[in-house]
């Protein structure tokens, strides 16, 4: 019996020694769910193939809940090494200084996969010439559309409408013929206000969208925002849209779609699976198309959505290097073909993309294809690269107001000018507060 | 001294209370003090930086029209929320104190919404109100074919948040009212119905005003629960919505803090928040003084 307890007490000693070798890196992300299960494989993958290194991957609630968690566990010296921002607190996670930028850390002999990244993915997070952070779930929004219900109102299933005008004629011949209760869905979200800026290819904020300094001045009260509010407005009065009345209700919108409430909805790529298994399991067919762009323009393309990893600073050098090295990991080749796959999210390195291709994923798995093509066809120029602005949280809240204060009767033109003024004063109010 | 006749010793008394005053002292006292400090700074998110600017947080407070229209709609709804569940509450009180068959159950129906945590409530409210595919709505249409935007116009949302606020907090006056109206003396109430008053006088005249002790304690926890309690129903149903219409100052307080990173403007809405809560309290107990009679 004592001996036993000598063994059990040595070899708990000796893990503990053991254990104690590995170096310990905390990884924090915000997906719950099935994802965070998803990301604990791939975690688990990486710590038996890397017997040095230990990754502890933690889901810390949504984006903001993240970002909070992570600023507030550095100003107490106990940051994790590795954080999911989401796009637009890009210029907010510069600006806290509790971040290294990344690219002056990657080693030369892995700089390669820098280079790999799909080009609107690398434009969107090049800050300066320079990647702060590492690229990792990227989106774009797209339509998804009910093909049953575009036959049963007389429409070509094969043809979604591309443009402002065409969806507002498809909902003519939807709503007539009664073939849904309503047409097209999307959540009140100033996400899509900014990506239909972007297929115009104007600007959201002065300094180039404030890739050439600190942006100073938003551009709310401009034609491109008219032109979307003036056609949002029309489909709202009509009967045509619809959304569940409470803003940023991305799973209010899916629910509309999915019980074929609505012939139409725009939304993220990253439900491209979701959407999927939704039309399977509820009998009816998926068509995607292209995000419906103003009329009369030229499709400049869109903003890439989503989230990139960040490493924070002041940690040892040996901490510092096993994270990057976990991190160009996580997103090489092999690894972000496994993602796509498993989430809908872009693979966005060419060679996975490759990949995909030499298995003919996208023609066998057509609804990936549009989100992705969109992607691929988007300009490269200052409005695709998508606005830094410090507080882009406020100001999203400012433009969801701004719609649902139009929805209720107010003036376009009035509604933008306040709006405007609002946006401009919290910039400036930001901008003020993190002034060295 | 007598009062000190149960411990021998006399900080023995303070050791014994020390935990409690340690916890208010840490979680309570120390972090109001701290929100009064910080509401007199302009905090870059999180603490991160911050630079002293007095009462520039309060100015724009009372100053910008989107905060008065907070503070409005924090006035219309605490006070529909207040007055609704208190009423609801005696009513359903004085009817579930009846001898009828069946009465456990129904009290126990009545106090159940309150056992429900205000998140459970929020996302029901939520199922149940969604214009397009929520229940109330299909069976307005099946019946008398209107669909009302329950969350999308301002005085239907704003009605909303009360009415679910107020059905989650019934119950909890209910069972305050009922413990209430069975400790009333029953001689006077019997004189009175021997004299030939009607029910009506008898509610009004004796009922009512022997339960006004239990009426001002309610009334005082329901005006914290308006204030501070009610949080999750606007976060859930309607974010504030639709523009503003419903944003009340607990939720911005929130939505600046922990959304918008604005953290000094979030701790001077906590402190108008505090002194306006204070001022009701010191109000009901001045007003209530000489007109609550406490039964002996």
């Amino acid at each position: 019996m004592k001996r036993l307890a000598t063994i059990l007490g040595l070899s708990v000693l000796m893990s503990f020694s053991f254990a104690a070798q590995k170096i310990q890196i905390t990884f924090w992300h915000a997906f719950g769910g099935g994802r965070t299960a998803f990301i604990q494989r791939m975690v688990d993958d990486f710590n038996y193939t890397h017997p040095g290194i230990q990754v502890k991957a933690e889901y810390k609630g949504s984006y903001r809940d993240t970002l909070n968690a992570a600023i507030l566990a550095a100003k107490q010296g106990n940051a994790p090494h590795i954080v999911q921002i989401f796009e637009v607190g890009s210029q907010m996670a510069i600006d806290s200084g509790i971040f290294v930028p990344i690219e002056d850390y990657v080693p030369a002999s892995l700089k390669f996969q820098l280079d790999d990244y799909i080009k609107p993915v690398a434009n969107y997070y090049r800050i300066k010439g320079k990647f702060n952070s590492i690229p990792w779930n990227s989106s774009n929004p797209i339509l998804y559309y009910n093909k049953d219900i575009f036959k049963k109102a007389g429409l070509d299933p094969n043809n979604p409408p591309k443009t402002f005008s065409e969806v507002t004629k498809a909902c003519e011949k939807i709503i007539a013929s009664k073939a849904a209760p309503k047409c097209i869905t999307w959540p009140l979200h100033s996400w899509f206000v900014e990506q239909w800026v972007a297929e115009q290819g104007a600007l959201l904020a002065n300094n180039e969208n404030g890739r050439a300094a600190r942006a100073t001045d938003v551009y709310i009260n401009s034609e491109a925002m008219k032109r979307i509010m003036k056609w949002w407005k029309g489909l709202y009065d009509k009967g045509y849209y619809a959304y569940t009345g409470k803003p940023e209700d991305w799973d209010g919108a899916n629910q509309l779609f999915v019980s074929q409430q609505a012939a139409m909805e725009i939304t993220s790529t990253s439900d491209v699976t979701f959407h999927q298994n939704a039309a399977y399991e509820n009998g009816y067919h998926l068509g995607t198309g292209f995000l419906p762009v103003p009329d009369g323009i030229e499709r400049n393309g869109t903003v890439v959505g989503g989230a990139s990893l960040w490493l924070t600073k002041g940690h040892p050098q040996k901490e510092q290097e096993a994270a990057l090295t976990f991190l160009l990991w996580f997103t090489n080749t092999e690894n972000m073909v496994r993602w796509h796959k498993g989430t809908g999210y872009f693979p966005v390195l060419n060679t996975s993309v490759k990949v995909l291709d030499w298995q003919h994923w996208f023609t066998r798995n057509p609804a990936y294809k549009a989100a992705f093509d969109q992607l691929l066809q988007s300009k490269a120029n200052r409005a695709t690269q998508g606005a830094l602005i410090g507080p882009f949280p406020e100001i999203r809240t400012i433009i969801e107001n701004m719609v649902q204060e139009i929805f209720q009767g107010e003036d376009i033109a009035k509604a933008l000018a306040k709006a405007d003024a609002k946006a401009d004063q919290a910039l400036k109010d930001y901008n003020a507060s993190v002034a060295k | 001294m007598e009062s000190h006749a149960a411990y021998k010793s006399r900080w023995l008394p303070w050791v014994l209370l020390s935990p409690t005053f340690i916890i208010l002292l840490l979680f309570l006292y120390y972090p109001t003090l701290r929100t009064f400090e910080l509401s007199l700074y302009r905090v870059a998110f999180l603490g991160l930086r911050k630079k002293f600017v007095g009462l520039a947080n309060y100015k724009v407070l009372f100053t910008n029209p989107d905060y008065l229209h907070i503070f409005w709609n924090t006035a219309v709804f605490a006070f529909f929320v207040v007055m609704g569940s208190m009423a609801v509450g005696l009513a359903l009180s004085v009817l579930a104190n009846q001898k009828v068959s069946g009465w456990r159950i129904y009290r126990i129906l009545l106090i159940w919404p309150y056992a429900l945590s205000p998140a459970v409530a929020g996302v029901i409210f939520l199922f149940l109100f969604n214009e397009q595919s929520g229940i109330v709505n299909y069976l307005l249409k099946v019946t008398i074919g209107i669909a009302p935007g329950w969350l999308t116009q301002p005085a239907l949302a704003m009605a909303l948040i009360i009415f679910a606020a107020v059905w989650k907090n019934v119950g909890y006056n209910v069972v305050f009212y009922i413990a209430g109206l069975q400790n009333l003396p029953g001689e006077v109430l019997e004189a009175a119905l021997i004299d030939g008053a009607s029910p009506w006088q008898r509610f009004w005249k004796i009922t009512f005003p022997l339960l006004s002790p239990m009426t001002f304690f309610l009334l005082i926890i329901n005006t914290i629960y308006a204030f501070f309690e009610t949080f999750p129903f606007v976060d859930l149903l309607t974010q504030g919505g639709p523009n503003g219409a419903t944003n009340i100052l607990i939720f911005n307080i929130y939505r600046d803090g922990f959304r918008f990173w604005k953290t000094g403007m979030a701790a001077a809405e906590s402190v108008v928040l505090f002194i306006g809560v204070v001022i009701l309290t010191v109000l009901q107990f001045r007003l209530g003084e000489g007109r609550i009679h406490y039964g002996g």
